[in-house]
Order: C-alpha cells, then sequence, then structure tokens
C-alpha cells in the first residue's frame, strides 16, 4: 500500500504545480499563493476524494453483482444525479449549491427507486441489476427530454457541459458540501472490505458462511450511493473511473478485498487526479474531465483485459 | 447430536419436504435418493440458507433456527454442490473466507484465522496450491478445497452435498476417504447426500432414504441398503451381491 501512497503522493504535488501558470517555488508571489491555495488545493481534494468514491462504488458493485463489468451507475446513482441537475439548471438561474444538492438528491432517490423496484422484478441481485438498468434508462430519458426543451442559447450550454462533468473553479466551499457524504462513504467501504469477500461469493454461499446478506448488501448500497451522488453532484458525470480503477488495481494487488479496498481507492483519486490535471492544462480552456478520462480508461481496460486474457490462456 | 424434528419447506406453493423427521447421533450420515427428492433443500435448510416452514432443527440440544446467521456458521459447515467463483480467489483465500463466523466483520481475519486456514489446507495436502486460483483448479482439486473450507470453518456438523458430483473414479474415493478422516480425526458429526448407494455402503454409518421430500427408511447403512429399499427409492429392480465381506448393490432393469 506503501506504493499506492507514494504514486499518490507525486501525482498530488505535480498537480500543484501543473496548469497554465507556471509557478516558481522559489519566487512566490501574493497571486501564486492565491492559486496555489485558493484554486489548486481543493480542486485537487476534491478531484482525488471523488477519484477514491467513484472507484470503491464501482469495486463495491462489482462485488456485490460479481461482475466485473459493473460500474457506479449500475443501480441509476449517475443518471439520477444527472437528473437532478439538470432539473436545478432548467428551473434556478445559475446557482453551483442547487445543481449540487438537487443532484446528489435525486441520485439517492433513483437508487432507492431501483431498490424497492428490486423486489417486483426479481430474487436478490438479478432483481436489482434488472431493476437498476430500468431506473436508470428512465432518468437518462429524463435527462434527454430536458435538453431537448432546454433554451438553446442560455440553458443547453451548461446542461451539456455539466453532464460531460468538470471540476472548474472548484472551491474550498465545494468542498465543505461533498466531504461529509463522500467520507462517510469511502471510510464505510473501507472498513467493509472483508465482506466483500465473502458477499462476491454469492448469496446463498455467504449465508453459509454467517453473513446477514441483507443487511450488508443495504448497507453497501447505501454507501456506494452516498459516494456515487455526491461524486456527481460536484464533477458532473464522469465516466470510466469508478470502472476502470479497480480492475488497475486487480492487476497489482490481487483478487483480495483487503488490499483490494485500498488499492482500488488510491487507484481512482490518482487517476482522477492525473485525468483533472490534463483537463486543466492541456489546452488553452478547460476540457470537460469524462473526454479525458473515457479517453484515457477505454484504452487502459483493453490493455488489462488484454493481460488478463493472455495470462487466462497461459 | 443432529435431531430434525416435523421440519417442512416449500416454495411458495410447492412442498419440497414433508414431515422429515431425522437424528444422527455420530460418524457419517448420508442421504440417498433420485434426483429432485430434496436432499439438497433439506440441507441447505440445515445451513440456514433456506428458512423451513415449519419444524425444529437442533444440534447438541441447541436450537439452530433461533440463532443468527454468524452463530449458526460457528456450528454447521456448508459444502455447496455447486460452486462457482466469479473472481480468480486463491485456494488459501478461499479457504480463509471459511473463517468468516469467527471473524470480527470490521478488523478482518487474525493470526489465529490465518494458522487455522494453513493447518486446514495442510490437513487436505493442498499447500502447493496455496496461492493457485481456485478458478484453475480441477474437479477433484476444488472439491477439496472446500472441504478444507469447512474445515476451517471449524462447524461441529459438517454438510457436504454431493461431494462426488462430477468427480471422476479415483477422486470420488479420495474426496469420501477425506471426508472419512476427518470425521473420524476430528470427531465431526458429518451428513453427505450422494447419488451411488455403493459409496454410501462403503463411508457411511446411517443412511436416510428420501423421496418426494420424505423419509422413507432411516437406519444403518446395512439394514436400509437392501434390494427391497432401493427398488421401492429408484423405481427399479435391483440386486445385493457380496464380494469378499463387502456388499454392492447393482441396478438390473426398470420397472
Amino acid at each position: 500500500m506503501k506504493k499506492f501512497l507514494t504514486l499518490y503522493i507525486l501525482v498530488f504535488i505535480g498537480s500543484l504545480f501543473a496548469g497554465r501558470l507556471l509557478l516558481n517555488p522559489l519566487h512566490f508571489s501574493t497571486l501564486s499563493k492565491t492559486i496555489l491555495l485558493d484554486v489548486r488545493l481543493p480542486r485537487i481534494i476534491i478531484a482525488s476524494l471523488a477519484g477514491a468514491g467513484l472507484s470503491l462504488a464501482g469495486l463495491a458493485f462489482q462485488n456485490l453483482f460479481r461482475n466485473y463489468l459493473a460500474g457506479p451507475n449500475i443501480v441509476g446513482a449517475s443518471s439520477g444525479a444527472a437528473f437532478g441537475a439538470v432539473l436545478a439548471i432548467l428551473f434556478f438561474s445559475f446557482n453551483p449549491l442547487y445543481i449540487q444538492l438537487s443532484s446528489f438528491i435525486f441520485g439517492i432517490i433513483a437508487v432507492t427507486i431501483a431498490y424497492k423496484m428490486s423486489k417486483l422484478v426479481g430474487n436478490g441481485i438479478v432483481g436489482l441489476l434488472l431493476a437498476g438498468i430500468a431506473v436508470s434508462a428512465l432518468f437518462t430519458s429524463m435527462v434527454g427530454m430536458a435538453k431537448y426543451m432546454a433554451d438553446p442559447y442560455d440553458k443547453l450550454p451548461t446542461i451539456v457541459f455539466w453532464l460531460l462533468g468538470s471540476f472548474s473553479g472548484m472551491r474550498w466551499k465545494d468542498l465543505l458540501f461533498l466531504l461529509f457524504p463522500i467520507s462517510i462513504g469511502i471510510t464505510g467501504i473501507v472498513l467493509l472490505r472483508w465482506p466483500f469477500n465473502i458477499l462476491s461469493l454469492g448469496d446463498s454461499e455467504a449465508k453459509s458462511l454467517g453473513l446477514n446478506v441483507n443487511i450488508y448488501r443495504k448497507v453497501i448500497i447505501v454507501l456506494a450511493a452516498l459516494s456515487v451522488s455526491s461524486a456527481t453532484a460536484i464533477g458532473g458525470i464522469i465516466g470510466w473511473i469508478g470502472l476502470v480503477s479497480p480492475h488497475i488495481a486487480r492487476l497489482l494487488v490481487g483478487y483480495d478485498n483487503r488490499r483490494l479496498v485500498p488499492a482500488s481507492a488510491f487507484v481512482g483519486a490518482t487517476l482522477l487526479l492525473f485525468c483533472d490535471d490534463i483537463a486543466r492544462s492541456i489546452a488553452a480552456t478547460e476540457l470537460p474531465i469524462s473526454v479525458i478520462t473515457s479517453l484515457i480508461g477505454a484504452p487502459l481496460l483493453i490493455l488489462i483485459l488484454a493481460r488478463r486474457f493472455k495470462y487466462v490462456k497461459n | 447430536m443432529l435431531k430434525i424434528k416435523h421440519l417442512y419447506f416449500s416454495y411458495d406453493k410447492k412442498e419440497i419436504l414433508k414431515n422429515i423427521d431425522l437424528q444422527l447421533t455420530g460418524g457419517i450420515g448420508c442421504l440417498l435418493g433420485p434426483n429432485g427428492a430434496g436432499k439438497s433443500t433439506l440441507l441447505k435448510c440445515i445451513a440456514g440458507i433456506l428458512n423451513p416452514r415449519a419444524g425444529e432443527i437442533q444440534l447438541n440440544g441447541k436450537d439452530v433456527e433461533k440463532l443468527d446467521f454468524k452463530e449458526r456458521a460457528k456450528f454447521v459447515s456448508y459444502a455447496p454442490q455447486e460452486f462457482s467463483v466469479n473472481f480468480p480467489y486463491t485456494v488459501f483465500e478461499i479457504v480463509l473466507m471459511g473463517r468468516n463466523p469467527h471473524i470480527n466483520i470490521l478488523e478482518g481475519p487474525k493470526k489465529d484465522d490465518v494458522e487455522e486456514t494453513k493447518k486446514a489446507i495442510q490437513t487436505l495436502k493442498l499447500a502447493k496450491f496455496e496461492n493457485i486460483p481456485f478458478t484453475s483448479l480441477s474437479g477433484g482439486e476444488k472439491r477439496l478445497t472446500l472441504i478444507a473450507r469447512a474445515l476451517s470453518q471449524n462447524g461441529q456438523l459438517m454438510l457436504f452435498d454431493e461431494p462426488t458430483s462430477f468427480l471422476d473414479f479415483r477422486n470420488q474415493l479420495i474426496v469420501l476417504t477425506v471426508i472419512n478422516k476427518i470425521a473420524k480425526r476430528f470427531k465431526k458429526l458429518v451428513l453427505v447426500s450422494l447419488h451411488d448407494p455403493n459409496l454410501a455402503l462403503s463411508f457411511c454409518d446411517k443412511v436416510f432414504l428420501l423421496k418426494e421430500g420424505t423419509i422413507l427408511k432411516n437406519g444403518n447403512t446395512d439394514e436400509v441398503i437392501t434390494e427391497e429399499n432401493i427398488d421401492l427409492l429408484y423405481s427399479l429392480k435391483s440386486r445385493l451381491v457380496k464380494l469378499g465381506n463387502k456388499r454392492f448393490i447393482i441396478p438390473e432393469k426398470l420397472l
């Protein structure tokens, strides 16, 4: 775990100096101090927390659904959060706090609906998967509807930019909003890393090994929903981090969740932070974060899967 | 001692187990019966995976139905008929998971859990597979790993659901020999389900014939496995033969 921490700290320090304004560590002006402490530092912390939260939520769902391809959105959290944000953009003048709040609340609402509906459509985890897909589709279509109805000159660009995700303009007050829910999510998932192993064996197995599946499943869904909803509320839709980071971590530490959970948290934080550095320094204007995460994440995933395939073949 | 009284189980309206009464005082007990007779369901009820509609399950006088999952898993080890892991955990990690009922959920396994796991792996002679992914093992090695997990779980009662299914001639023998050894050496109460009455004849002390969710006959193996009972159980015509001091039952024709 030391290696992961070291790598993260290196990227963290690098991030402080990445950006269009070059900082000279030997000559600190007031301006550079402001940029460093009030602009870059909060943004770095927010991106790290969001990355860790998304990665852990992805890992949690991969264990719960016993499927490598489960991502943070599998029970509808991101779609719900997207709809919440779009709703706030449509009906209120552009106020980040309203957007964050509405987005967070709708993320939680979407997961709650999926969970309640799951009992109607199937048993246990299969029901949840089906309900999650349906709820996700429902909110995605409502986002589409909202985009169609939005004022194309004023609201639509805001919506589109928000949906692509960005950490631009993040300040300490944004961190305050994020800190509480995502800390609960991250800490909870890290604490429950051992029972993840048991849960990933499936319901019957977990029961016979003495785990109260229903309670732990509920707790983990709540923790993951908190992480995804708050990360999405603050940064918009951020694709691929939650799916790819646990895979990278698996390559490095194996499958035992006792090591995999903390490793995934660090990989997620490092990866999203790195992507955000690129997003804010590569071009004259800020690039949306999802563009970068997909651009880096998709080839990474192929690389990882190719390596695993080779390993399986031998 | 395992004592089951008036146990009923149903999936929705369909009754699977009807008024099961069963007593196992020691050694290896065997559930024998055709496909769909309810063997797996009964084992799952005892393991706490399924909830019976009515009835009592007692282990050494204690009502296991009233225990929570964790307490119950300390007394009852269970190895399923089919075990598929989607993630390639190593053999060591799989066997370590058997320690779960003895582990504090938030703290994870401790030193003595690791030691118990190593011991179980040694007992089953799996040390060379310790760091190999479970998914890459052969059928026989997988079975032995599951038995090691049941051993590390350390239940007084051990349930093995068709431990010989999908195994070759030799591996069937290996698995049942190992189960027999564990039962004797660690003084465990073992309940297995089997498909081959001949394996029951060589390895089990007591046999319960299960058909359509009820217990047809039960008692000592030699008394229960007779031509008459086997014919009734499987609806066929069989013949019991003696070879030296061993007895075998051979199917002759369908009825």
